[in-house]
């Protein structure tokens, strides 16, 4: 229940000061070497996906093997440079894992939780990430083989990727449940209840393995378009709220201490001062 | 004095945790965007939608939207019971709710069946995808109500729990719930 965290101040002056005092002496640094390592992430994560490589929007389910084989022409130089940054950065996501793992362990709940969403989430990258990239860096590195292997590799692609979500939804459940019974007040209730709406829309992806076209195919409005918004405003809550649990981490096992009255002490210090 | 009065008076506010009103309004906005598809594709082909509606049983429908709002009722009651503290009776409403909702899952499936013999699956029109998609989306967040009922019973059955914030913030799930069964209802089944 005591917070074991010595509270330490970094020094003014330069800002390489700063830096090197934070990185010597600031007990959080873990913590924030990991959440930056998220936001670095997903900075890649998403301009590769739909500026370098145009794989995202995705393209037609039923195009025919021409148009497959001329998708993978188009993109040839983009699906390389792409898919090479994103082999560099994957080993960033077991550190997101991690610092997901890390808020729940936080929590007053058993450690099984953490645990099991940390191998469910990273075991989950391989359909869920790896294995598009791989399959479509193959198809732009072989442009000679037979066209329907090309569009065998386009199938598989988009399907390991867009089929697969729903491997998400038990961590996304996990992570909720933790939330719930949570007594440390480690993130607000209504954050748990968002888990289960992301979870709910990856339920959603999962007709695209029927259909080629219309709302529910992988490129489809409701199966891709309204599940990339949610999956967006679910990313960002996260990471905001991933950096307001380091912000009030104290290293202590009860209930995380709000910021809160902290920024109104320092408001109404301003405000005599002034 | 005035932030303590401050805080209670914000959780009087809405009944139960205000948290769960991000759950239904999130909800709410993702139906209305399905919604929204369903009107637009509807737009498109009147009259291939018309046709493909013909083949829904009204009556399954309307009696399944009676069922559904008849355990809303039920939880509601439920939700006075407990704030009354009469716990063997909030305990009652429950399972007269979780009845209603096996009622109205049972109809659903015998539904979905009768329809799937007479041709009308998933992939055979776009008014049947939609049909399937939506009342199988709804149908999960029912089976989810069970664990939520579930929920209200392990509350209501020690008096070291009985939390009654977390009662109505069950009941607020379970409405949700039916509420998106309304607008489901009208969509597929009256508007023609």
């Amino acid at each position: 229940m005591t917070p074991t965290a010595s509270p330490a101040t970094p020094p003014s002056g330069p800002l390489h000061h700063r830096i090197a005092w934070h990185l010597r002496h600031n007990p959080k640094r873990e913590l924030w070497l990991a959440w930056w390592t998220l936001v670095v992430f997903y900075n890649l994560f998403f301009p590769v996906f739909f500026l370098i490589t145009r794989v995202q929007p995705p393209p037609q389910p039923a195009a025919d093997l021409a148009t497959q084989v001329q998708w993978f022409h188009d993109r040839h130089l983009g699906l390389l440079v792409g898919f090479a940054i994103i082999f560099l950065v994957a080993g960033m996501v077991p550190v997101n894992n991690a610092l997901i793992a890390y808020s729940m362990r936080r929590m007053s709940v058993s450690p099984v939780f953490a645990y099991s969403y940390l191998i469910m989430y990273s075991l989950s990258a391989i359909p869920g990430l790896l294995l598009l990239c791989i399959a479509l860096t193959v198809g732009a590195l072989r442009p000679e083989r037979d066209p329907r292997l090309i569009g065998w590799i386009y199938d598989f692609a988009f399907l390991s990727y867009t089929g697969t979500m729903g491997v998400f939804l038990i961590g996304s459940l996990v992570w909720m449940l933790a939330i719930l019974l949570d007594k440390n007040r480690v993130f607000p209730k209504w954050f748990g209840y968002l888990n289960l709406c992301n979870g709910l829309t990856e339920v959603v992806v999962s007709p695209c393995w029927i259909f080629r076209r219309g709302v529910l195919a992988w490129n489809g409005q409701i199966a891709w378009w309204l599940d990339v918004v949610v999956f967006g405003i679910y990313t960002v809550v996260f990471i905001v709220l991933l950096r307001r649990m380091i912000q009030r981490e104290d290293f202590g096992t009860g209930p995380l201490p709000d910021l809160a009255p902290k920024q109104k002490g320092k408001r109404s210090e301003i405000e005599a001062a002034a | 004095m005035t932030d303590l009065a401050e805080p209670n008076k914000r959780a009087r506010f809405v009944p139960g945790q205000p948290d769960m009103w991000v759950f239904v309004l999130f909800e709410t906005l993702v139906f209305a965007a399905y919604f929204s598809f369903y009107l637009f594709y509807r737009a498109g082909s009147p009259e291939l939608f018309l046709h493909s509606q013909a083949q829904l049983d009204l009556r399954i429908g309307v009696f399944n939207t009676l069922i559904l709002l008849l355990s809303s009722w039920s939880v509601a009651r439920c939700v006075q019971s407990s704030r009354a503290g009469a716990y063997q009776a909030a305990l009652r409403d429950v399972f007269i709710t979780a009845s209603f909702a096996a009622v109205f899952l049972v109809f659903k499936v015998f539904e979905w069946v009768r329809l799937v013999r007479t041709g009308n699956g998933l992939d055979s029109s776009e008014f049947f995808s939609y049909y399937f998609f939506l009342t199988g989306i709804h149908f999960i967040h029912l089976l989810i109500g069970f664990i939520v009922l579930g929920v209200v019973v392990y509350q209501l059955r020690s008096p070291a729990r009985r939390s009654q914030e977390l009662v109505e913030t069950c009941a607020t799930y379970w409405h949700t719930v039916d509420f998106l069964w309304v607008l489901i209802f009208a969509l597929l089944y009256v508007v023609r």
